[in-house]
């Protein structure tokens, strides 16, 4: 296959739009330093430019040898995350990883483990026994296993969006309608049980993401920071650089999780919307590859990364907006963070190789 | 057939992804929505909220204004002192980290509970301040522990200094903090609460004058309370800065003339006094307020420092030259938290340090009072200068006698010499003959009997006894013995030394009824003094006898003259018996003065007016129990003009 078949396959629209996002990251995070390329703005442009360049280098790779290697990608992902809960970060804190002195979050790429694990799964299945409810099972635990562990570090953002995720790998898999409704009785149903697993401190977010108004300058203090920097932005926002909520500190993480925050203190709604709407682009994009390519294993690993990236978006943004608790949740190619952008770029990486391979194969 | 199959697993997941497309989208609205709620619905309120958390108010304390003395010295004055600061959020432990500091320096209860509430309704960043005023002690102990104090930090502010001290107490009076019933009254004290007020002397007086206005700073803040910038300040506008017509030069001379009065002071330093001031629990309790001076008496015994007033002030702009009320209190002791120890000290010396005799101080105004009485007579007509009563020692009435001070009698006397030897039999004569309600009339018209209107608080109006008075305050008629005792300033007549610097100032004066006050009379042609109205030969006859008191061969004064080369003065002695008499005890003779206990001596009392030719100077003096008015005080009055005049020369 000559390379200029493959480049020419190349999802471009969706390499720019990401392109797109990096740059607006780029930005904020140059004005949640005050004004500084450093320490941020600067690495998170260099990393998007790593991340373009990972995509273009898997567009060689055969979705097939990712296929093959799906199932042990879990495993792996399974046992890195079982040993970390034993040998932790810190002490309750089990999410980072260090390598030769990287440090790295391996819940993060576990969700694209989960997605192709889960493809695999339901490419190999006939469609006759798509019926029954018995081979859903082995899919829930491949969901469930990993859930836990990641919950347990404990991450409840990035757990959530790896249930989403698989759930809806599983859906669109076509887990049976019956079975759906069944599902979301069953969610609501375990809710209380979920909430004795939850940490002291998930909990009391929990709380105050109920009643924000109970603990303005404790656990409240974010929420209610948050709201009052998106608010005041207005429509058109205080401008960029000028965000006082941001520029003074009164805004926690606005290099991470509460970097749309800051965008919408500078930019007003205009900005939000137009990320907003961005992502959706992005996400439906990827969706409609879905449609094009032709293996089910292709198809469903699109869909699976395709939501997880809108998932990833809807839980931060409910999240800084108030909708949801504070659970802990990155802007994918904005917010500052090296693991979250990597899995996603990862993930533009598989949605191109199937693109171009899965097209080849005809 | 697998084709088929594939097929329809295909269709199922393309309306799969169209489910999950249209949630998507749907999501993403409601997220749209919710931000529209925030940013257009609700941003003018989240946009309130952010303004208050950018900015900070700060209210900034005007500058007191400061008094300095008729020479511009500084009487009253406003230091830096430090001040104690705590951020909420970065004391781990409020109430614990407050706990700690009250074993460290002095911190109430109140104040303690006071931060807590202030705490817990600020932004945990905004500092609160403990504590102002600290001591260089209290500094250095915080600085040691400072480690265990997170949170807690200095800052600066300013605080009343009185860098005369005791010296003008009684003039500056004292700030010290604002009390709660002051908040009551004037809400805008509230917010500031580090600053004090004025609670008496002149600092109560020009309070609002002094005070100034108080400025505005917005300062941009972020989220750790660090100001980043003055965004717009309105500054604060200082206190207007008085001048004063006290001079501390003659202040500080006739400060220690008067409190030695006719003893000398004794050396401190030597062991021997020590060791005798060691068994002396009265002067202990002197030495335990700052007071250091001692005497010896004429007994040789160690006495404390005379107690009494003395003033002095121009006769014709009412400017008082010195103002001085023994025992003094130090004011710098009130600026900051005032002790318990001191407290209890000063409210519990037996002489009232605190009280400031000169305005409040009330005293039978004894012989002084005599002029009064024979302007009086003079003014009615009832004598002339030429009118004669034979003193032979006392004077019946009815079945009463009333004793002149001198045994056998004066003889003849005219008003002149009965004012030059102090004759009681002349003025009882004639008072009987003025009856009270004249006496009455020519007291007030001299001063007495009212507040004299000098601009300090608390001042008191004294008694002037009338028919009309007795009958309201004792339910009883006027007698004509009552009369006979008003005659010589005892019975029911109460001055302030104040009263009697101002009665003789307008005799001195002789056309204008002169108000005292402690301020600098820039201008004196702007002066408006209503007329006095006193007939001017019978008021020549008087300060003729005055004259005699210090000049002439039989004058009660005629020791403690002032030489020649300071225009001379004239005068009248009072000695006031603050007990009385019995028959019993001026037939075995008058026990002296300072045989008796201190509380039971004669107060002595003295005014007089200088230069002779173009008068400038009144002065009162009272000596409490000091004796006799000519041989305790006269000599005091002499030295503290003498004083003035070498200083400020014939005019």
């Amino acid at each position: 296959m000559s390379p200029w078949r493959i480049f020419y396959r190349v999802p471009w629209h969706v390499l720019i739009l990401a392109t797109l996002l990096v740059v607006v990251g780029a930005l904020a995070l140059y004005s949640a330093s005050e004004g500084s390329w450093q320490p941020y703005a600067g690495r998170h442009a260099v990393r998007g430019a790593i991340g373009v360049g990972l995509v273009c280098c898997m567009a060689f790779i055969d979705l097939k040898l990712l296929h093959r290697m799906s199932y042990f990608l879990l495993a792996s992902a399974i046992v890195v995350l079982a040993v970390l809960l034993f040998v932790g970060s810190g002490p309750n804190v089990s999410r980072w990883v260090t390598i030769s002195g990287v440090s790295f979050q391996p819940s993060e790429p576990t969700k694209i483990a989960v997605i192709l694990a889960l493809a695999r799964y339901f490419d190999n299945q006939p469609q006759d026994r798509m019926q029954s409810l018995v081979i859903y099972f082995p899919a829930l635990i491949m969901i469930i296993v990993p859930f836990m562990l990641v919950m347990k570090q404990p991450d409840l953002g990035t757990a959530l969006m790896l249930l989403m995720g698989g759930l809806s790998v599983v859906f669109a898999a076509g887990l049976p309608w019956r079975y759906v409704c069944g599902a979301v009785v069953a969610i609501f149903a375990a809710l209380p049980l979920l909430w004795f697993q939850l940490h002291g401190y998930q909990k009391s977010r929990v709380i105050t993401f109920l009643y924000p108004e109970t603990d303005v300058l404790g656990a409240g203090y974010q929420i209610t920071q948050s709201k009052i920097a998106l608010g005041s932005g207005g429509l058109f926002g205080k401008g960029f650089l000028m965000g006082s909520q941001s520029q003074l500190n009164y805004l926690p993480e606005k290099q991470t999780d509460f970097v749309f925050t800051m965008i919408g203190e500078e930019f007003g709604l205009v900005g939000n919307l137009f990320i907003l709407l961005v992502y959706l682009t992005l996400s439906m994009s990827i969706l409609r590859i879905s449609y094009k390519v032709q293996s089910r294993f292709s198809q469903l690993a699109c869909v699976g990364i395709g939501m997880m990236l809108f998932f990833y978006v809807f839980v931060n943004v409910a999240m800084v907006s108030g909708l949801l608790p504070v659970v802990g949740a990155p802007l994918p190619l904005i917010s500052y963070g090296g693991t979250s952008m990597l899995t996603v770029f990862i993930g533009f990486g598989i949605v191109t190789s199937a693109l171009v391979h899965d097209r080849l194969e005809d | 057939m697998k084709r088929g199959k594939e097929k329809d697993l295909r269709r199922i997941m393309s309306r799969r992804g169209f489910v999950l497309a249209g949630m998507s989208i749907m999501l993403t609205s409601f997220l749209g929505a919710r931000l529209y709620y925030l940013q257009v619905s609700q941003s003018s309120r989240y946009q309130r909220l952010s303004d208050r958390n950018q900015f900070d108010i700060r209210v900034l304390s005007p500058a007191r204004g400061r008094l300095f003395d008729y020479k511009m010295r500084l009487v009253a004055g406003n230091a830096e002192s430090f001040e104690l600061r705590i951020t909420p959020l970065y004391a781990k432990d409020l109430v614990k980290t407050l706990n700690l500091l009250a074993t460290v320096i002095e911190l109430s209860e109140g104040r303690k509970r006071m931060v807590i509430d202030i705490a817990s309704k600020l932004p945990s960043f905004r500092e609160i301040t403990i504590r102002d005023n600290l001591s260089q002690r209290e500094l250095a102990r915080l600085a040691v522990r400072s480690a265990l104090l997170p949170g807690v930090s200095f800052g600066k502010s300013l605080r009343r200094i009185y860098p005369q001290g005791a010296l003008t107490g009684h003039v500056t009076g004292y700030v010290s903090p604002i009390t709660r019933r002051e908040i009551d009254l004037d809400a805008s004290l509230g917010i500031l609460p580090t600053i004090g007020t004025g609670k008496t002397g002149l600092e109560y007086t020009y309070e609002r004058s002094l005070r100034g206005l108080p400025g505005r700073e917005k300062i941009e803040v972020n989220a750790t309370g660090r100001p980043i910038k003055v965004l717009n300040d309105v500054a604060s506008k200082s206190g207007h800065d008085i001048q004063l017509s006290i001079d501390i030069g003659v202040q500080l001379h006739a400060t220690e003339r008067l409190r030695r009065g006719r003893w000398k002071t004794v050396e401190l330093g030597s062991d021997f006094v020590q060791a005798e001031l060691a068994e002396n629990a009265e002067i202990q309790a002197h030495l335990a307020v700052g007071d250091d001076m001692v005497l010896r008496d004429g007994k040789g015994r160690l006495v404390p420092a005379e107690s009494g007033a003395a003033v002095v002030m121009d006769i014709h702009t009412g400017e008082i030259i010195s103002l001085i009320s023994a025992p003094m209190f130090d004011p710098n002791l009130f600026t900051g938290r005032l002790l318990t120890r001191d407290w209890r000290r000063l409210t519990n010396h037996p002489r009232r340090p605190l009280l400031n005799r000169v305005t409040s101080g009330l005293y039978a105004p004894g012989s002084t009072f005599k002029m009064v009485v024979g302007l009086a007579a003079l003014e009615a007509g009832i004598i002339s200068e030429d009118t004669q009563f034979h003193c032979k020692g006392d004077r019946v009435l009815g079945n009463a006698t009333f004793h002149c001070w001198r045994k056998g009698g004066h003889g003849i006397m005219n008003v002149i010499s009965a004012l030059e030897q102090s004759c009681d039999v002349y003025f009882y004569e004639i008072a009987l003959k003025t009856g009270i309600q004249r006496i009455r009339d020519m007291a007030v018209r001299l001063g007495l009997g009212l507040a004299t209107g000098i601009n300090l608080p608390d001042e008191k109006s004294g008694i002037i006894p009338s028919h009309e008075w007795k009958l309201r305050t004792k339910g009883t008629v006027w007698t004509p013995g009552e009369t006979l005792v008003a005659g010589i300033g005892q019975g029911y007549v109460l001055t302030t030394p104040i009263q009697l610097a101002v009665m003789t100032a307008r005799i001195a004066n002789g056309k204008k009824a002169i108000v005292p006050s402690l301020l600098s009379q820039a201008n004196e042609n702007k002066l408006n003094f209503l007329p006095l109205n006193i007939s001017s030969t019978a008021l020549s006859v008087i300060r003729r006898g005055m004259l005699k008191v210090m000049h002439g061969a039989f004058g009660t004064a005629k020791k403690y003259k002032l030489s020649k080369e300071y225009g001379g003065m004239a005068g009248k002695t009072g000695t006031v018996q603050v007990r009385r008499i019995s028959m019993a005890q001026r037939e075995k003779g008058i026990i002296k003065n300072i045989d008796r206990p201190w509380e039971e001596r004669d107060h002595a009392l003295f005014v007089a007016y200088a230069p002779i030719e173009n008068p400038r100077y009144a002065i009162s003096i009272v000596v409490e129990h000091g004796g006799s008015g000519s041989s305790t005080a006269a000599p005091i009055a002499r030295d503290i003009l003498a004083k003035i005049i070498a200083e400020r020369g014939l005019i």
